[in-house]
């Protein structure tokens, strides 16, 4: 694309119709810009529109985000294989190009433009800095030192936005050799420069703030945002190990660092996005001085107590505000990290304990008004802060992390201080529960916080309080209060406390408890009901010692229709509609109550139900995963108990079935094909013509092209295959079967699938149907054992040959092979068969192929042969190392890179229904210990032929072989002569 | 295939590969972007005060501290020594030499009566042209002394004034030869050590102008300042990070010789300095290390190690031999040999080294030990049952983090047998389990919670080989009463990947729900 007047106004047309409100024109204008992408020089033009000062304004805006997310997909495009759309790769000239003019463009753009810009630049930045774009960092620091000269802030924080973006990389990453070199090499550059604008600034917002007034804020602001930039870049530099030059100047940047810290700057600070800027700021520090603290203690050790002071009197003000969290929070955390250093007798002097507890962590602790808006306006995210563990950054969480912190080194002391703090929230609650309504929330959520956490969210015990009475006292009166509504966040917490605490709390108390639950999920709160199901849902999955569940079917069977009547009710509330905690204990209950008809009856409509609200546009993909899964589990123990229930689901849910296989409801499609399949699995043959209806689309090449349906489509298909073999041999099906397994089996991320289609053909079907067959097939295994010979691929085939064998003959396995060409089969044999037996792994798997392998040694005419000696040898070599060493001795971890990352593509977007799962078969039941078999058939084998056999096995067979063979003789009682 | 494989295949940091990390063996990073920990110790540049030889004739003061007025009064009187001097160059015929050197003598005396020499007065007044034509050959030694003296101080100030001396180079290089007299090759030596001791940018121009070999020969002899001073300049000059210059000075011949002689006799402050040299060699150069490791370095190490109390000495020598560990194979798997008398005296070292109050040599001690614990399972064996177990559990719990980092190491290590692939290690079941019942879980655990992701890192995969590797199931039950769930749940969101990913998979395979309970 060449930058000319039309170039420009076809651009400058486009992107101002991209912002059209009529979707025609900018439907058009999105596609030309689409088409225009993949040619040369595109996005240069685009940089170049960005930079054109005649241009409207907000077209250049377009056009600036247009460039940037132009840069993130093509200047190093995904080589994902299974990415849905590759893009051709900029060009190195228009790449050079593009570095010459951005940063200069960026720094002389309007602020809207520039934040583009800057992050298209970072974009850049993360391929090609430092080591193919060396001029940047010269460019952006000579470009600061102008700034800086002509006190240009616009223009210095442009400047240091970008290099905080690029610098960010050396956060969280492994210290390389790579890594280390380019960070030295921006130290050896940026290091200084940064000191310098940082001092500069200091001293500007040093005597701007000593004007009478402190200042006009206009002008402090974009000091202070400068400074913010300087903090994060220097958390950046130092992030891996103390920079000399950090440690060099060490003083100079903890002066003004601390000084951030304690002075007020009034101006500012009486504005409330004022005060946030100025906080920023301070967090930053904290942030700074806890990495210094956590990595560099000795260094920093001088300005440990003055740094200490400082954040706690910050703290001491800060905890008592409302807003201010970022603030709190790393101000908290810089106090927890000193309390576990070596430095934490600053907490044992007398007092400290009792005032940190009093002036910092009750008070972030307690509910603010930001806490109860959360609990009424957005429940999920509540949840997940409050149950899921995503608190990190909460104040509540972190005040608890200093309790914490400061136990490691004094935990009787913070024992003894919480525990009394704990029983006066608890009566001052008790003097007048509808105004302290929030210390008991307080009391309880220390109780919960401070427990050490057990596995799936129970907490193992607390040194608090006692558990039993706690609960006895102070719990069980919010569960057993009648108003579901009143007090809603204490009846949360009541409900947290239950399910954190579940299985310490004795089975009758908590029985005794359960008909509350079920009222709770009536609790018009979202919080409040989705805690109820939570609770029941967890309390079904507690486990007694020994692993037995501790609430049974006969626990729960009389209260199943009241709970699941008020499951499905909840499910109406506001918002609630698609409330995964609730699908969730549905699938539970169903899980583990007995399933009458009476009960699967309703059950069934009432996921229909939901199920075609969903279809019309799948939001939750959790909700709708409990879902499918509660559908399956339902049919699947509905059937078990009542045989004749399936023709009702049928019924039920086949209409669903077909809406979102007909209006291709993509997220849904692996999920109908599994439920399909275990509708076809749970039929009595003949199948029901509905569902050879389904048979011939299954077939058709089209439902095979998305990856994310494979594993679903070869589960129905092998279902159809098993339960409907002859439906198969009709009207050229098989053929097409045998075409799905030849498309799989070629690529190397779906051959594993091509197998199980091609098993499940095997083991169904008569010799006299496969044996037309045969040639091809083998003539498709083949062509792929040549191309492209993975050791997956080999213990694949090495899998389906044996089922073969046992399936349909020694014989008829060596003939068709052979018939595709003379003697192949031998060699098979010998380069594929005996290498990879060993590397066989899982249960039934092992036993297949030892057996069949047996079998061919005992009944192969080609291996019997005199001629074939060695390769007999090898072969029981091979099944003696197979049968007789632990999984871990025989097996080297295969390094397939390639097909790992093919098959993250699929399985990703591949759910499994667990519930749906199909049963392993054992293809051999009649065989129950392969080791037995191997050596009573050789024993029977050498009786016809005495003396031959152990000559062999003595050439032949390792000498840990022969030994092991002749203990399995000795065990088993055989003889080989 | 000699050496000059880059530093990067030598250093490579810990692999990434889970769970087999604390097996790896692991070495000092040669890109480092820390201070030089030498520094604290003996500075890389020193000034001059006292003649190399003695005849220092400046009484020199007592008090660093000069006034500003004391500063302004030497830096006038150093811009007129300059002028002196360059009316003593300029001046020819009889008493002309005289002149010179008692004009170089005031400036020297000038330059050296402080800790704060007026460098910058003596550029400005144009010092060098007349210092360099003050070095010419066939020019007495004396006026070589004070004129190699003189920019020996100046070499000793900031980068800018040592980056001065380039005109001087080739002419300090040219008297370091044999025919020069000892006390002008020893000044000339010292000159050109503050000039290495700057940067890798002077000192590849001292190495392509040849200063190498010259140094290396001064370092033969048996005694002397000037070996002293020599191996400190050559301790400088190897510095890399480029392995070139080490691998060039270990071929020189005599070279290995002479490390070895001095590390088995000088005194101690000649040691030092070797050791120093030793260091550089086993850091940089494979070349070098590979030959260090056949000879008797190692024995002679740890014999000083044990005699010596003075850390100058101990710090270089305890980091020689953690190199040679580190560096090369040869070290662990012929040379301590578990059962070999020279094995159980690196450990008694070590021991001593752990046990001493200073920080440094506590954590090289480790980084020592848990390279020696990433060998064989006998090497394992030999430290686990030796003195440095107990010190370092209770290191684990006490230590400052550093520290604490080392010896998680060794103790990770002391439980996972050595793999030849990339899989999860095997476990050594009875370390594991006497090491966790002493109570080391709680300090990986701590670990978990770092900031340091190579701290967590090790932390995850210790609590990796307790939920797998305890007997009867119990690691779980252990991690969870140390609060691991919790420590391991932060990295549910955490930016690294990799330890995002073995958190949450650890959490899922030993503390998931049984989502699909069946009856």
């Amino acid at each position: 694309m060449e930058w000319n007047a039309e170039t420009l106004q076809f651009l400058s047309q486009c992107f101002l119709h991209t912002l059209s409100p009529q979707p025609e024109p900018r439907r058009a204008a999105e596609s030309s810009l689409a088409e225009a992408a993949d040619r040369p020089n595109y996005g240069l033009a685009v940089l170049r529109l960005v930079a054109e000062p005649s241009v409207d304004e907000q077209i250049r805006q377009a056009a600036a985000v247009n460039f940037k997310n132009h840069l993130k997909t093509r200047w190093v495009p995904s080589n994902d294989p299974n990415a849905s759309v590759t893009f051709p790769p900029i060009l190195d000239p228009e790449k050079d190009q593009i570095k010459t003019l951005i940063v200069s463009l960026m720094l002389s753009s309007t602020p809207r433009i520039q934040s583009q810009l800057s992050e298209a630049l970072a974009v850049i930045g993360k391929h090609d800095f430092p080591k193919s774009w060396p001029t940047l960092l010269p460019e952006l620091i000579s470009n600061l030192q102008k700034a800086a000269q002509s006190s240009d802030y616009a223009s210095i924080n442009g400047i240091l936005g970008t290099a905080n973006s690029i610098f960010k990389k050396f956060r969280y990453q492994y210290k390389t050799n790579d890594l280390l070199l380019d960070l030295k090499y921006c130290l050896d550059n940026f290091a200084a420069p940064l000191l310098e604008i940082f001092l500069k600034t200091a001293s500007l917002i040093d005597s701007t703030a000593a004007a009478p007034g402190g200042g006009p804020p206009a002008t402090l602001r974009p000091l202070f945002e400068s400074q913010r930039l300087c903090c994060r870049i220097f958390f950046s530099l130092n992030f891996q190990e103390l920079p000399e030059f950090f440690e060099d100047h060490m003083r100079e940047w903890m002066g003004e660092f601390r000084k951030y810290l304690t002075t007020n700057y009034p101006s500012l600070e009486s504005s409330s996005d004022g005060l946030a800027l100025v906080d920023e700021l301070r967090a930053a520090v904290c942030e700074n001085i806890s990495l210094y603290m956590e990595k560099n203690e000795e260094e920093f050790q001088g300005y440990l107590n003055e740094f200490a002071s400082a954040v706690w009197s910050l703290l001491t003000n800060v905890s008592q505000s409302s807003s201010r969290d970022k603030l709190a929070v790393t101000a908290i955390k810089f106090l927890t990290t000193v309390s576990t250093s070596v430095h934490h007798t600053l907490f044992a002097n007398e007092g400290v304990l009792p005032q940190i507890c009093q002036s910092i962590v009750i008070p972030n602790v307690r509910l603010r008004d930001e806490d109860e808006e959360l609990f009424e306006m957005n429940y999920i995210e509540f949840i997940r802060r409050d149950m899921e563990g995503s608190d990190l950054d909460t104040r509540r969480r972190i005040a608890c992390e200093l309790l914490k912190g400061i136990a490691t080194n004094y935990k009787k002391q913070v024992i003894d201080i919480v525990s009394v703090q704990i029983q006066s929230l608890l009566s001052s609650f008790t003097t007048n529960p509808s105004a302290n309504w929030k210390d008991k929330d307080c009391a309880i959520y220390l109780v919960v916080s401070l427990a050490t956490k057990k596995a799936g969210g129970t907490s193992v015990s607390t040194d608090l309080v006692d558990v039993q009475s706690f609960f006895l006292s102070v719990i069980v009166p919010e569960l057993q209060s009648q108003d579901v509504n009143a007090f809603p966040m204490l009846k949360a917490g009541a409900l947290k406390f239950f399910t954190m605490f579940r299985g310490l709390i004795q089975k009758p108390v908590a029985f005794q408890l359960f008909p509350d639950l079920v009222r709770f999920l009536g609790a018009e709160s979202n919080v409040v009901h989705s805690y109820a199901a939570s609770c029941i849902e967890k309390l079904l999955l507690v486990k007694d010692e020994g692993g037995k569940a501790r609430y049974t079917s006969a626990d729960i069977t009389p209260f199943v229709p009241v709970l699941m009547n008020n499951l499905f009710n909840a499910l109406k509330f506001p918002e609630s509609e698609e409330n995964q905690y609730i699908m969730k204990c549905i699938l539970r209950v169903l899980a583990v109550a007995d399933i009458s008809s009476e009960i699967a009856g309703p059950c069934i409509v009432g996921l229909t139900s939901i199920l075609n609200e969903v279809c019309k546009n799948p939001k939750n993909p959790i909700f709708n995963h409990y879902l499918f899964e509660s559908v399956a589990i339902l049919v699947r123990r509905a059937c078990e108990r009542d045989a004749s229930l399936i023709s009702a689901f049928e019924a039920s849910l086949f209409p669903s079935l077909q809406t979102i296989l007909a209006t291709d409801v993509t997220e849904f499609l692996p999920y109908a094909f599994q439920l399909l399949a275990q509708l076809v699995e749970l039929n009595k043959p003949p199948i029901s013509p509905s569902y050879m209806q389904i048979f011939v689309l299954l077939l058709s090449p089209e439902s095979w092209r998305r990856s994310s349906n494979v594993p679903a489509l070869v589960r129905l298909l092998q279902a159809f295959l098993q339960k409907a073999p002859h439906e198969v041999n009709q009207e050229g099906r098989l053929n097409q079967v045998l075409g799905i397994f030849n498309m799989l089996v070629s690529s190397a991320s779906t051959d594993e699938q091509g197998f199980y289609v091609l098993n499940t053909v095997i083991e169904n079907l008569e010799y006299g149907v496969l044996s037309p067959y045969m040639s091809n097939i083998w003539n498709v295994l083949f062509m792929r054992l040549q191309n492209n010979r993975t050791v997956k691929f080999q213990k694949s085939l090495v899998i389906f040959m044996s089922l073969f064998l046992v399936k349909h003959g020694a014989q008829n396995l060596a003939d068709t092979m052979n018939a595709v060409q003379a003697n192949i089969f031998l060699e098979i044999l010998k380069q594929f068969w005996i290498p990879n037996l060993k590397l066989i792994t899982g249960v039934i798997e092992l036993k297949l192929t030892a057996v069949a392998s047996t079998r061919l040694i005992c009944e192969s005419p080609v291996l019997l042969d005199a001629a074939a000696a060695m390769v007999w040898g090898k072969m029981l070599d091979s099944i003696v190392t197979l049968i007789s060493r632990p999984e871990q001795d025989r097996i080297e971890e295969e390094p397939e890179m390639p097909d790992i990352a093919e098959n993250v593509g699929y399985t990703a977007s591949f759910v499994k229904l667990y519930n749906a799962g199909k049963k392993e078969d054992d293809p051999l039941t009649d065989v129950k210990d392969p080791k037995h078999f191997l050596v009573a058939s050789l024993a029977k084998l050498s009786a016809v032929n005495p003396g031959r056999y152990p000559q062999i096995i003595n050439e032949n067979l390792e000498p840990v072989n022969q030994t092991a063979l002749l203990h399995l003789c000795t065990t088993y009682n055989c003889q080989i002569v | 295939m000699a050496d000059d494989s880059p530093a990067s295949h030598r250093r490579d940091p810990i692999k990434s590969s889970v769970g087999n990390v604390a097996a790896q063996r692991r070495r000092q990073n040669a890109v480092t972007v820390g201070k030089e920990r030498r520094e604290s110790l003996v500075r890389a540049k020193r000034l001059c005060r006292v003649g190399a030889t003695g005849d220092g004739d400046v009484p020199v003061e007592e008090s660093d501290m000069i006034t500003d007025e004391e500063g302004f009064l030497l830096d006038a009187q150093t811009s007129s020594a300059v002028e002196e001097l360059k009316s003593a160059v300029a001046c020819q015929g009889k008493g002309a030499m005289q002149k010179r050197v008692n004009a170089l003598r005031e400036l020297r005396r000038l330059l050296s009566k402080s800790e704060f020499p007026p460098v910058e007065a003596a550029l400005k007044a144009g010092a060098i042209p007349l210092l360099v034509q003050c070095l010419s050959f066939g020019s007495s030694d004396e006026q070589l002394l004070e004129a190699a003296w003189c920019l020996t101080n100046i070499a000793a100030g900031k980068p800018e004034e040592t980056k001065a001396l380039l005109p001087a180079l080739p002419l300090l290089i040219a008297h370091l030869g044999e025919k020069s007299s000892l006390p002008v090759a020893e000044q000339c030596a010292w000159a050109l050590g503050n000039v290495a001791g700057e940067g890798e940018e002077l000192r590849n121009v001292l190495l392509s102008q040849g200063a190498l070999p010259p140094l290396a020969r001064m370092m033969l002899p048996n005694k002397g300042s000037t070996v002293r001073t020599a191996a400190w300049a050559l301790s400088n000059l190897i510095k890399g990070p480029d392995p070139k210059a080490a691998t060039e000075l270990i071929k020189v011949d005599g070279v290995l010789d002479a490390i070895l002689r001095h590390l088995r006799k000088a005194y101690e402050e000649l040691a030092t300095e070797v050791a120093w040299v030793v260091v550089y060699l086993s850091a940089l150069s494979n070349f070098a290390t590979g030959i260090l490791v056949k000879s008797d370095v190692l024995q002679l190490l740890v014999e000083r190690l044990a005699a010596s109390n003075s850390l100058q000495l101990l710090i270089p020598v305890l980091r020689s031999l953690g190199n040679l560990v580190a560096g090369d194979s040869h070290t662990t798997s012929t040379v301590l040999v578990p059962g070999h008398e020279i094995t159980d005296g690196v450990v008694k070292v070590l021991v001593k080294c752990l046990k001493s109050d200073h920080r440094v040599l506590k954590k090289e001690a480790a980084w020592v030990l848990s390279n020696i614990a990433a060998g064989s399972i006998e090497h394992k064996q030999c430290i686990y049952s030796s003195e440095a177990v107990p010190l370092l559990l209770r290191l684990l719990s006490t230590a400052p983090f550093d520290i604490r980092k080392e010896v998680a190491y060794v103790l990770g290590n002391l439980c996972v047998a050595p793999t030849a692939g990339e899989g999860k290690p095997n476990l050594i079941e009875e370390h594991l389990v006497s090491l966790v019942q002493r109570g080391c879980l709680s300090g990986f655990i701590d670990l978990v919670r770092s900031a340091d992701i190579e701290a967590a890192r090790l932390g995850l995969q210790f609590t990796e080989l307790v939920l797998r590797g305890m007997p009867n199931g119990e690691g779980p039950k252990l991690v969870e009463q140390e609060d691991g769930i919790d420590a391991m749940e932060r990295y549910q969101f955490h930016e690294n990947e990799d330890l995002r990913n073995m958190a949450n998979g650890l959490v899922d395979k030993y503390f998931g729900e049984d989502y699909g309970i069946d009856e």
